[in-house]
């Protein structure tokens, strides 16, 4: 095969890595740190998406400028629900917490439908590409790339040398203890929620330039989250960027050489592949899977 | 005994004919459609409702459907099946044996078609659809099904016949579908009427329903070096994979959609994009026509559509939708009657003209094929390229 071609479906793979690790990132720190698996992901990037639409249509506000403040108002929602709802049960298994998020997802989905109807809608921009020969790299994609992997190291560093990050980092460890050490568990639960949101938040504005924006995609992107975290290891943000990037890969080369119908296959192929080798995930650590 | 019997049936029958008309007769037609209001085909079933509404204040302000002499006013019973293939089939089934209703439309779209399609047939109620154009679901060999829309075939050949007379140079053919009951079937016949005509299939591949990224198979297409372009699938994949074709710089003179560009919302969430993107469609309301129906043209359909304060122009889904019920109108009053059996013969017979185009059932139940218009986006707007006689425009290589 011509390599310039190769090299084209290997970058499309990363490119398209890149936004599943933004899709993920959240995804994967609020069921590494809360044990929720929190099926209103989804929901919440393409209501992220739908601001962003909005704030271009209505007062043209470009959607790099939208990222950070979609990003805040959803991390502030994300925060309260978690605050007010979520906390009262998230010490249950984790089908109860799965259940609620379920039908709060539900009632967002509706309600984005009525709002919004499920018609297609995109941020009508288009930023070119950047061509090497034969090789082309769109320039929305480049932004998202460099989103997803500068969003990765901030939560990183957060986690790392935050007292908040910290705190998040030690009620994952072992609850009772940062309890006794008087780190307040509710109120780190929904800044963890928070930050999750606020991920999901800027990853939806950034794909609003990319992908036109509907209600269909929902369950799309949690399924996408899903497989990203068994890949790359829960609770892990580099796990997050390592399953993104390696499902992205495998889906493209599986569709070159396989079809388009191969792709979803692959992926989840290469899910059960490491759960049978490797449970952890490629960066997962043992306890967190 | 016997004697009190027959005077108190003999007194119940003066009081049925004192207080006529007899219970037996109607007061009013009933039609039934199940509607997907919510759930993924919420924007396409709620179309549907829009033009069955036109459709009823026009027929309703008219007085009613003449049934043997006597008008009967129209009563419409929806409810949403929630884009939820079992919910459609038991919401048939509740139209037809508690709610009683005359007649049954299809919901959107060849697959649940089918379905409730298959219900009908089981309890012999007439069953108009609108938006289902596959042979895999008329072939089934309903007697009550009848579909207002004209076979896949019809829309490809079209378009084939307008790029070999208008760009004779474009050879080189690429079909992208989705692997879903229509775009399918769009795909086959798009590549099957282009080798018919000489062109060579230069790349061909479906795409599974959830894609999310088309660059794998555009970056392989581009490779393949087609000067024509056929994408098939609905209006968000059709809109990613024209963006995504600008981002990865795969081009071609001539870029067709199936069946984006017939829908506003096509342009719309593309802007430039769009420009030049070619289309067949079913309707266009650019085909302006008079016709005999409530309507009485092309024209006042679409001025009863904006005055009810709907965005823009109306699609061919609005247009078929209220066809299938001018259709259950005409068969009812040929018919005389809201038997069931002898309202179905009378739709099988019907030969009409309305604003939407000629409606003309065949054996399979299918309307018959006509022309069919083939569109371009100029401008922002679609603009009518054949059938001759009603073109606006000469085809334009898309840049």
């Amino acid at each position: 095969m011509d390599a310039a071609l190769l090299a084209q479906v290997v970058l499309n793979g990363l490119m398209l890595g890149a936004l599943y690790a933004c899709i993920a990132a959240g995804f994967s720190l609020v069921w590494g740190v809360l044990n929720v698996i929190d099926m209103l992901h989804g929901s919440l990037i393409i209501l992220a998406g739908y601001l962003t639409c909005s704030l271009w249509s209505e007062w043209h506000v470009h959607p790099f400028a939208a990222l950070v403040p979609v990003g805040l108002v959803l991390g502030l929602a994300g925060a309260v629900l978690q605050f007010v709802l979520i906390n009262r049960v998230v010490r249950q298994p984790v089908l109860t917490t799965l259940t609620l998020t379920f039908g709060l997802d539900m009632i967002l989905y509706n309600v984005m439908n009525a709002v919004f109807d499920a018609t297609p809608r995109r941020v009508t921009l288009d930023l070119g590409r950047l061509t090497f020969g034969d090789v082309v790299l769109p320039w929305d994609r480049i932004a998202a790339m460099i989103v997803a992997l500068g969003l990765t190291a901030l939560l990183y560093a957060v986690l790392r040398g935050s007292k908040l990050g910290r705190a998040i980092v030690a009620v994952r460890m072992d609850r009772e203890a940062a309890t006794l050490m008087g780190i307040r568990v509710p109120r780190i639960y929904a800044l963890t929620f928070g930050l999750g949101a606020f991920m999901a938040g800027v990853c939806g504005a950034l794909l609003a330039i990319v992908y036109p924006v509907t209600t269909n995609a929902t369950g799309q992107l949690l399924g996408k989250a899903f497989i990203v975290c068994v890949v790359g290891g829960l609770g892990t943000v580099p796990g997050a960027l390592a399953g993104g990037l390696a499902l992205g890969v495998t889906e493209s080369l599986g569709s070159h050489w396989f079809g388009p119908q191969a792709a979803a296959l692959l992926g989840f192929a290469l899910m059960l592949v490491l759960l049978v080798v490797r449970p952890t995930g490629l960066l997962g650590r043992k306890g967190y899977e | 005994m016997t004697v009190t019997l027959t005077r108190l049936l003999r007194t119940l029958g003066a009081a049925l004919l004192l207080s006529a008309p007899p219970a037996a007769l109607a007061q009013t037609l009933k039609i039934g459609a199940p509607l997907a209001l919510t759930g993924a085909l919420a924007d396409e079933g709620r179309k549907q409702q829009v033009a069955y509404d036109l459709w009823l204040r026009r027929i309703n302000a008219a007085g009613g459907v003449n049934v043997g002499g006597r008008k009967l006013k129209v009563e419409l019973v929806t409810y949403d099946y929630q884009t939820n293939e079992q919910r459609a089939s038991q919401i048939a089934e509740k139209l037809i044996t508690q709610d009683k209703v005359d007649v049954l439309t299809a919901p959107f779209g060849s697959g649940h078609t089918k379905v409730v399609a298959g219900v009908a047939e089981r309890y012999g109620v007439p069953v108009v659809a609108s938006v289902a154009s596959s042979e895999s679901v008329f072939n089934q060999g309903y007697k009550y099904l009848f579909g207002t829309l004209a076979p896949n075939g019809g829309l490809t050949d079209a378009l084939v016949k307008v790029v070999a007379k208008q760009l004779p140079a474009v050879k080189r053919l690429a079909v992208l579908g989705r692997e879903d009951v229509f775009p399918k079937s769009m795909a086959a016949s798009m590549a099957d009427g282009a080798k018919r005509a000489g062109l060579e299939i230069v790349y061909s591949e479906l795409y599974p329903v959830n894609t999310m990224d088309f660059s794998s198979p555009l970056s392989k297409m581009r490779a393949a070096k087609p000067d024509w372009i056929f994408v098939s699938g609905y209006t968000k994949d059709l809109v990613l994979a024209r963006k995504q074709m600008a981002d990865l710089g795969v081009t071609a003179p001539v870029v067709t959609m199936i069946t984006g560009p017939a829908y506003r919302e096509f342009a719309e969430a593309l802007g430039p994009l769009a420009e030049n993107v070619t289309s067949a469609t079913w309707w266009s309301p650019a085909v302006a026509l008079k016709s005999d129906d409530v309507f009485g043209s092309t024209q006042a359909f679409v001025q009863d559509f904006q005055a009810r304060g709907e965005k823009g122009e109306p699609d061919y889904v609005h247009a078929s939708a209220a066809a299938a019920l001018i259709a259950v109108q005409a068969a009812v009053e040929k018919a005389g009657t809201l038997d069931k059996a002898k309202v179905r013969d009378a739709l099988a017979a019907l030969e009409i003209r309305t604003f939407y185009g000629p409606i003309d059932f065949t054996g399979n139940g299918m309307n018959a094929a006509r022309e069919l218009p083939i569109i371009q986006v100029q401008g922002g707007k679609a603009v009518v390229l054949a059938p001759e006689a009603l073109r606006q425009g000469a085809l334009r290589p898309v840049k």
